[in-house]
């Protein structure tokens, strides 16, 4: 037999309404920031916390207070500040003391993601979610995590490693982040070999453009004429620079901060920043009205004007020309 | 019988065996390039239906050909069984094995169009049908005494006859039993349905390559001159050709350098040359290869634009390139080859003129009709008569390794099929 208390059930609805309350503020008014990409990005930082924030006071309702001060932080495209108009969720927690605190946080990460998909953000289908022990540790799990990832330096443990690197705290302690990419550039200064390894790992990418400069769009299925933006054009200029700056110890997240924190040698890579900037809000023209998150990077060529195809392309060429020049600075700078 | 007379039936007979193994590389192609559910029926149809195709050629089919009658059919010579021998040529019944072969190839690639969604029975009755009623016509008409070869129409091996032949009856069966489930959305785009094995696919391939020497080299019906050797190195640098110019237009134009298309551009060299390889110089072989290997990628890509569902591309790689196999005779035959030896005219590139490609384009337009026409009434009626042609939707997903014969080809690799409760 089941006992229902309806004083939970009462509580439990509250919250659901008020998950629900925020995904409608989210619908109605997105549209007036959905033309500027950094106006957006701030609409969603705040939505997150919100609903974060929420998530928090409910467990803290079930559960008691944080039993350790603890850092909430985003990775994927809301850590680089690079959210389309949809997105899914990739987050983690840090927490302070020992891993007795464990079972606490990941119910406030089995929360946070709950709250996050009524709001509209999807669940992640690598489960790089607070929820999930990998992604919800103490400092010291933390640092022993990110060591291993590097030491073992599979294929898998560098995907994690990079995923975990584009991180910036939402709500909590800064400091715990800023030290565990502190670990981790100290150890992959001691084994710069780590550099061409973390290349290996984003070097295979879906070609965009054939060698007569044509588009090379999907040829079967539902997305037949499209191109996925995200794969194909953001790719190159993600990675780039992200492993430009595991290179010259860059903590920002955010691939236009982190284009302008590359110190002056790197000239040559920094006259690509104007060519990203262009993408980022290209991509909103094109797919600001998106209705979901899989619709959200997918852009159908037919749909584009003679010139759109060529400012495209333009941009797609000289992001293949950025990491062809990256993969010169890491081979050179990074070969034992 | 002289020795020379012995070497030539010899020879034949080899081709004979060579031709017949095609018949592995079509089971190997076919599986590989279609899904797992259906790989035990698409192997085992192919050999009983070489069985039915055997009788009704032995009964009917080489009559038709070959048998008195006129410019339209043979009229004797059925139910053959010339045991006699010969001072000079062939002995009949090497000859007739050859030709019985080329049949069996011709109904295997009929058969590509009804892949993955045809039920047995339908198999069985056209098998029959298309060995009596189909392949002899044509090939009477061009290879028997018929109307087209009294044209000086050119085909060594059979781009036409066969290639062409069964593409059109494989034409009209995928047009009667529409596309398979899921291989194309409600919004008209078409998916991928990719073949379960590709080292399936490729192996056929080559067996298929292997057997074209005696396909091509076969039907030079002797060892005069070892004219064989120049028909297998025409053979050779057209498959060649072929494989590489359609992997390179795949890579050109889709950026991948895909498999599939790599391996339906050696066999679209290898049609390609089937018409001429007796006919051409090497250097027009490559050419004629390489054309082929280009076709048949845009041929694969316009039939899946017009919601033909093609699962083993024996449209484009046995029709789109037959006809271009056949129409290259009239560009590229050398005089030597063809008006000296009485054997229709030179090409337009060697001084012929457009006198033999006319010959050839009416060759291939009266075939094509012809085998489209007649396959089309065929499996129309079949259609209407045994209530469908096609197995039903819920045949079609478990698959008809199970609908049709009660076993999976790879049952451990199959989810558990419950018997039905309470019946």
């Amino acid at each position: 037999m089941v006992v229902v208390n309806h004083s939970d059930n009462d509580e439990f609805e509250a919250y659901i309404n008020c998950y629900l309350e925020m995904r409608q503020w989210r619908d109605e008014h997105i549209h007036e920031v959905w033309e500027n990409p950094i106006a957006l990005n701030q609409f969603h930082d705040r939505l997150i916390k919100k609903t974060v924030q929420k998530a928090i006071e409910k467990v803290e309702s079930e559960l008691g207070p944080a039993p350790a001060h603890f850092a909430f932080f985003i990775m994927g495209s809301g850590g680089r500040s690079e959210q389309s108009i949809w997105s899914d969720q990739d987050h983690g927690i840090i927490f302070a003391g020992n891993e007795g605190f464990k079972s606490y946080f990941l119910r406030m990460g089995e929360e946070i993601s709950k709250g996050l998909s009524v709001v509209g953000y999807e669940l992640c289908d690598g489960k790089v979610m607070s929820s999930n022990p990998k992604w919800c540790n103490s400092v010291a799990s933390w640092e022993r995590q990110i060591s291993n990832w590097l030491n073992e330096a599979s294929w898998e443990s560098l995907r994690y490693f990079s995923t975990f690197f584009d991180s910036r705290v939402l709500i909590g302690e800064d400091g715990f982040l800023l030290r565990l990419k502190e670990h981790a550039f100290n150890h992959l200064k001691k084994d710069p070999y780590l550099y061409i390894r973390l290349f290996e790992n984003i070097r295979h990418m879906k070609k965009g453009l054939g060698i007569l400069g044509q588009f090379l769009p999907d040829s079967f299925g539902k997305k037949t004429r499209c191109i996925n933006m995200k794969e194909v054009i953001f790719f190159p200029y993600i990675n780039s620079l992200r492993l430009l700056s595991l290179k010259e110890g860059i903590f920002t997240p955010s691939t236009l901060a982190r284009f302008q924190q590359l110190p002056n040698r790197y000239n040559n890579i920094k006259k690509y920043q104007v060519d990203f900037e262009k993408l980022l809000h290209l991509r909103l023209y094109f797919k600001k009205q998106s209705k979901s998150y899989e619709d959200v990077h997918l852009l159908h060529v037919d749909s584009l004007t003679k010139s759109e195809k060529q400012e495209l392309k333009q941009i797609m060429k000289h992001g293949y020309r950025l990491f062809t020049e990256t993969k010169h600075i890491i081979n050179k700078g990074c070969s034992s | 019988m002289d020795a020379i007379v012995l070497m030539d039936n010899l020879w034949v007979i080899i081709g004979t065996i060579l031709v017949f193994f095609m018949l592995g590389g079509f089971i190997l192609l076919e599986a590989g390039s279609t899904r797992m559910k259906n790989a035990g029926h698409i192997a085992g149809k192919t050999i009983f239906t070489a069985g039915i195709g055997a009788l009704v050629f032995w009964a009917v089919g080489y009559g038709f050909i070959y048998g008195e009658g006129n410019a339209f059919i043979g009229l004797s010579n059925f139910f053959y069984g010339d045991a006699s021998t010969v001072e000079e040529g062939l002995a009949p019944a090497v000859d007739f094995m050859f030709q019985m072969m080329f049949a069996l190839v011709s109904l295997t690639i009929a058969f590509g169009g009804f892949a993955e969604r045809a039920k047995l029975s339908a198999y069985v009755i056209f098998a029959i049908l298309f060995s009596a009623l189909v392949y002899p016509v044509v090939a009477h008409w061009i290879w028997g005494g018929g109307w087209l070869g009294e044209h000086g129409k050119q085909d060594f091996a059979g781009s036409t006859v066969v290639h062409l032949t069964g593409a059109m009856a494989a034409l009209a069966a995928t047009m009667i039993l529409k596309p398979r489930i899921g291989k194309y959305n409600k919004d008209g785009s078409s998916n991928d349905i990719a073949g379960h094995n590709q080292v399936f696919t490729a192996l056929g391939v080559l067996i298929l390559w292997v057997g074209w020497f005696g396909f091509n080299g076969g039907s030079t019906f002797g060892v005069a001159d070892a004219f064989f050797g120049f028909v297998s190195l025409n053979t050779q640098l057209a498959a060649g050709a072929g494989a590489v110019a359609a992997m390179f237009i795949a890579w050109v134009v889709t950026g991948k350098a895909d498999i599939p298309t790599t391996l339906n551009g050696a066999l679209a060299g290898l049609v390609a040359i089937t018409a001429s390889c007796g006919f051409v110089e090497p250097w027009a072989a490559v050419v004629i290869g390489l054309v082929g290997g280009l076709m048949v990628f845009y041929s694969m890509k316009l039939f899946d634009k017009a919601k033909i569902d093609d699962p083993i591309f024996a449209l484009s790689v046995h029709g789109t390139v037959g006809v271009w196999g056949t129409l290259s005779n009239g560009l590229f035959a050398v005089p030597a080859l063809s008006t000296d030896i009485d054997w229709g005219q030179a090409g337009l590139f060697y001084g012929g003129g457009f006198t033999q490609l006319g010959v050839q384009a009416m060759g291939v337009a009266a075939s094509g009709v012809y085998a489209f026409v007649v396959s089309y009434i065929i499996l129309k009626v079949m259609n209407a008569v045994m209530g469908g042609i096609r197995v039903t939707e819920e045949e079609e997903i478990i698959g008809l390794d199970l609908s049709e014969h009660g076993s999976y080809g790879y049952p451990e690799s199959m989810p558990e099929h419950k018997e039905k409760a309470g019946v």
